[in-house]
């Protein structure tokens, strides 16, 4: 899918992340976390597979996480994208 | 629930909250939003552009999610109206409750510290990367509103005397002459010293964000803890990252914000192993050289007396038909 507008998902609350995206000419993936240290890894890679599952291949993705768990990161990523690929 | 807060009875609900909780209310803002509870205000918070202030949660209810709640609202707000980074100024004993919600902490006083959410800093120092120089590296911010003979002299005089010279000018939209023009003047200005790297300041040095009163004129106590956050915010983060160990700076007569500006450089900076180097003030023939008188002689056509004051390169544009509507704004005073 294409991202053609900006959007935002999700909340500042623990256990939450917010999700912001917008239209951009490569993938990029930036992310900020309080568990950072200890889960940046686990964090990219569900997004990953959640951008390669939604085939987007371009887009600046910007998340911020209080120590989401998989579903939720899933769960808020995949509704930034479908707001993010509304015409 | 968080609601935007906008008839006359929510406000003035909200404004007795925020003085009761010993902030002051401005009236300046793009969203007011709050949290009720039955016909109580619990929380409060307001952005203005790219900074969220009034920011305040009923004491007895500061361990729950109220802040988290409204900053969602607030950021989300803000992401839409175009801003990717947004600044919060807090008292330094809830910088940790901001950092839980992913804010970093850009400078820390002892009366009040500067957040940003966003990670512009970052963003904006990995931008520069491909700028950076071995060697003796000096700095120098500059507004040049417009480019003078004076800004001439200092950069000159400055880059004599490092490898490199960062000449910073300031990004935000506040003076007379827009950024865009007031860069390409300096552009233009310098262009034959080779070891001058010219760059912006972006949100991080003499912005709203980090010392809102500079466009104040304002020179006040609050002004002097926003001096003091901006410089420890380029002490910590901007002169490290660019191995910036001079900064220079002109002698200021007449503006006491600036004139005080400079004397807490002098005392901040020396601390974090960066001197300060002021240098004299050119003057012309008929005194000393500054943008301010520039902007007089602007204002009452006397193109005659700009000469000895602006490089040719000044001089130029302020003739040409695109300085018109400038020139023609400052007349009328505005």
């Amino acid at each position: 899918m294409k991202i053609v507008k900006k959007v935002q998902a999700g909340t500042m609350q623990s256990s939450d992340l917010m999700v912001f995206v917008e239209p951009f000419d490569e993938l990029s993936v930036e992310i900020e976390s309080t568990v950072k240290k200890q889960f940046e890894h686990l964090i990219r890679a569900k997004l990953d597979a959640v951008l390669a599952a939604h085939g987007v291949t371009a887009g600046k993705i910007r998340v911020t996480d209080r120590g989401a768990l998989d579903y939720a990161i899933e769960a808020r990523l995949e509704t930034a994208l479908k707001r993010a690929g509304e015409e | 629930m968080v609601t935007e807060l906008s008839c006359a009875p929510d406000l003035g609900k909200a404004r007795a909250f925020i003085e009761r909780n010993g902030l002051s209310f401005e009236e300046v803002w793009d969203d007011l939003v709050g949290i009720h509870e039955g016909d109580e205000v619990v929380a409060v918070g307001a952005r203005a552009g790219n900074i969220l202030k009034m920011l305040v949660v009923e004491p007895s209810r500061q361990n729950g999610t109220l802040l988290g709640e409204l900053v969602t609202e607030l950021v989300a707000r803000g992401f839409t109206a175009g801003y990717d980074t947004l600044f919060v100024y807090t008292k330094p004993e809830y910088v940790v409750s901001f950092e839980c919600l992913n804010f970093s902490l850009l400078a820390n006083h002892e009366r009040a510290a500067l957040l940003e959410y966003g990670g512009g800093l970052e963003r904006w120092l990995t931008s520069c990367l491909p700028l950076l120089r071995p060697g003796l590296n000096g700095a120098v911010v500059m507004n040049c509103n417009p480019f003078t003979l004076g800004h001439r002299h200092l950069v000159e005089t400055a880059a004599r005397q490092v490898d490199n010279l960062y000449l910073f000018v300031v990004r935000e939209e506040r003076s007379h002459f827009p950024f865009a023009v007031r860069f390409r003047l300096v552009k233009e200005g310098v262009r034959d010293i080779r070891n001058v790297i010219l760059l912006d300041t972006s949100d991080y040095v003499v912005s709203s964000a980090t010392f809102p009163s500079y466009f104040l004129k304002r020179d006040d106590p609050i002004s002097r803890i926003q001096m003091e956050l901006d410089l420890t915010l380029f002490a910590h983060r901007i002169a490290p990252f660019f191995r910036i160990s001079q900064r220079f700076i002109g002698t200021e007569p007449c503006c006491s914000m600036t004139h005080s500006y400079n004397e807490t450089m002098k005392r901040l900076l020396p601390h974090y192993g960066i001197g300060v180097v002021e240098v004299a003030r050119k003057e012309s023939a008929d005194g000393v050289i500054s943008a301010s008188r520039v902007r007089d002689f602007l204002k009452s056509d006397d193109f005659a007396s700009l000469e000895g004051h602006v490089p040719g390169t000044t001089l130029a544009y302020l003739r040409s038909v695109e300085a018109g509507p400038i020139l023609e704004k400052l007349r009328k005073g505005e």
